[in-house]
């Protein structure tokens, strides 16, 4: 499904070039739910912003659903970030003064999903993280663990193939944290792909596989196995 | 992203900050008013002189003794008080036999004390004959006008304007009664009706109106004319009488170079080319005070969206990550900006439209009876098209602006 082959990138700032990605590859197949780790400054959120098609890489391939980011336009990203990609935010990024109902409606209102399908979708997805009862609530006067959940709704609306979360948990108290991480592993359950960038083990103990990252190159590519996967224990 | 969709984006855009977007709608809403207001009294100035310079007549050709040197709109020496003897009776006979000269009448003026009893004041008297009353379209409210026979047996008869015979008989029929006028007993034959300002401020309430033979011989003691009014037939255009009158006045003075022509023909067409010339002027000022209002109301709107531009960075980078394009966000953006001008716009008509109707009222009551109601369909027009215009011109560079922000940086902008 992807597949990233010597993935370079570097930032040029006051004529100084910065190498944060140094030739990254590896590949991820459909329904993987996978951990990128490392210290900051590690090029994990790099690499997560080139797997999401929101940068370019300066070199390398990386080739997704079969097309290759080098080969699109920015207005073709953006048709594939709609489609078949979702977003979970650390800062949830929501529209404070719109209702739940509104910022979950936020992706299709750039898609192709006629007018009079989209209610069914937006009540679907907020059903699917237990936000029915808070639908026409400002999203600003939601708790930090209810915005996260609006935002998994949002990245779900549109019923991508893949969710990538940044730092999903970094904003929030275990037990919210725990239920956003439950929500991603029913979603990994259902047959999404998942690739999350976190720098906390028990986020990414939910994860089957894990890259750690170490300046700007995968250091070590861990499959979990599945009796290490998953430990509620440490949300409870 | 569909318009539908934008439109009700930029909608909750605008509703998500009420107050700055009302404060923002403000300035185009006094530049659309100030448009409405400003070019409704141009226009309204401009029907009350048509309707002046139309009220002394129609198809009128004037002539005055002396030459104009300069242009069309130069006056000529005789209105500046130079006394020119050339036009005559003879003259006045010439252009009566004329056909293409519908009706002529001659005019003499002078100004002198009026009395009535204890009551007096100074007035403009105009000696002129019978064809005067109906050249230039004087109605007689009370009595009747005087007559050619009246002219020829030098009977000395008045007609007063309705403002001086207020001024002299009050509430009283001023009919038969003796006025003194520079000393002559005069007989009151009528009242004319109400005719409010002439062209150039004339007033043509205020004058008294006698037969052209006693106002030559007795009055001024002269034997010229102060002007000849001359109404073309129908059945010729005015230019056309006005050539002949020029070749008639030509023969009967000996004149063969029509450089050293001694009187000066004017038409209506000539006084509305200058009174034109003075609204036009006035129209390109009041609408320029609007335009620049407008401009800086424009620039308002321009500020205030590159703020808001700057406020909603992380919303810009959310929108691109989850499937913006830039061509969706510059059309957010840009129709934010035509909706705060449009509707400016709208507010701006009804608050110009209701402004416009109390300077008519004001306008009538305090100023002239004469003044008109305008509130011309190109001002609405040209009001919602600069409106639209202002918010796409001042709209474009802070929403291009925002469509061309990174999604990355956008996202992490604190």
């Amino acid at each position: 499904m992807i597949s990233v082959n010597n993935l370079i990138k570097d930032y040029i700032d006051d004529g100084s070039t910065t190498r944060a990605l140094t030739g990254v590859s590896f590949e991820i197949e459909h329904g993987e739910f996978v951990a990128i780790m490392g210290p900051s400054g590690s090029g994990k959120s790099t690499l997560l912003h080139i797997l999401s098609f929101l940068d370019r890489p300066t070199d390398g391939t990386y080739t997704i659903f079969g097309k290759s980011i080098n080969d699109l336009s920015d207005n073709e990203l953006a048709r594939v970030r709609n489609k078949q990609m979702g977003f979970v935010f650390q800062a949830f990024n929501l529209l404070g003064r719109s209702s739940v109902y509104e910022n979950v409606e936020l992706p299709l209102l750039y898609s192709t999903v006629p007018a009079s399908k989209r209610k069914h979708l937006i009540e679907g997805a907020i059903n699917a993280v237990d936000l029915n009862e808070k639908i026409k609530i400002e999203a600003g006067k939601l708790s930090g663990g209810q915005k996260q959940r609006v935002a998994i709704a949002r990245a779900l609306v549109n019923e991508p193939d893949l969710l990538f979360a940044d730092e999903p948990t970094g904003n929030l108290d275990s037990k919210s944290g725990a239920q956003v991480m439950e929500i991603l592993k029913k979603l990994n359950d259902s047959g999404k792909t998942i690739i999350l960038v976190t720098h906390e083990t028990y986020t990414a103990s939910y994860a089957g596989r894990i890259l750690h990252m170490q300046d700007g190159s995968i250091d070590r590519d861990e499959f979990v196995p599945l009796e290490r996967r998953t430990k509620r224990d440490l949300f409870k | 992203m569909k318009l539908k969709d934008s439109i009700r984006t930029a909608l909750r855009g605008l509703t998500h900050a009420k107050v700055r977007s009302l404060l923002t709608m403000l300035g185009i809403v006094i530049g659309i008013a100030s448009v409405i207001v400003l070019m409704s009294i141009g226009k309204s100035a401009e029907r009350l002189i048509l309707n002046q310079v139309q009220s002394i007549g129609s198809n009128l050709v004037f002539i005055v003794p002396g030459a104009t040197k300069g242009s069309r709109f130069a006056s000529p020496p005789s209105v500046q008080g130079v006394i020119i003897k050339t036009l005559i009776k003879t003259d006045l006979e010439a252009l009566r036999r004329e056909p293409t000269v519908e009706r002529a009448a001659p005019e003499v003026r002078g100004q002198a004390k009026i009395v009535f009893e204890n009551n007096d004041t100074t007035v403009t008297y105009t000696g002129t004959s019978e064809e005067f009353f109906t050249i230039r379209n004087f109605e007689v409210k009370r009595g009747n006008p005087f007559t050619n026979s009246d002219v020829d047996s030098f009977n000395r008869v008045a007609l007063l304007g309705p403002e001086i015979a207020r001024t002299l008989f009050g509430e009283r029929d001023p009919i038969n009664k003796t006025i003194r006028l520079k000393g002559i007993s005069f007989r009151v034959v009528g009242v004319l009706e109400e005719k409010g300002l002439g062209p150039f401020g004339v007033d043509q309430d205020n004058l008294v109106i006698i037969p052209i033979s006693i106002a030559q011989k007795q009055l001024l003691g002269i034997n010229y004319y102060n002007v000849i009014t001359v109404q073309a037939s129908d059945s010729y255009n005015v230019e056309f009488t006005q050539s002949r009158v020029t070749a008639i006045l030509r023969q009967n003075h000996r004149i063969t170079d029509p450089s050293k022509d001694d009187f000066t023909i004017r038409t209506q067409e000539d006084a509305l080319a200058i009174l034109g010339n003075i609204t036009s002027i006035l129209k390109i000022f009041l609408t320029s005070i609007a335009f620049i209002s407008l401009i800086v109301g424009g620039i308002g709107i321009m500020n205030i969206m590159l703020v808001s531009v700057v406020e909603r960075t992380k919303e810009i980078g959310l929108r691109k990550a989850v499937g913006a394009t830039n061509r969706d966000i510059l059309q957010q953006f840009l129709i934010e900006a035509i909706l705060l001008t449009v509707t400016g716009g709208i507010v701006g008509i009804f608050i110009g439209s209701l402004v416009d109707v109390l300077a008519y009222l004001v306008l009538v009551n305090v100023l002239t009876s004469g003044w008109v109601f305008a509130l011309p369909l190109s001002a609405l027009t040209l009001a919602v098209t600069v409106a639209t215009a202002t918010g796409i011109i001042f709209g474009i560079y802070p929403a291009r602006k925002a469509s061309l922000k990174n999604p990355i940086d956008s996202l992490r902008y604190e």
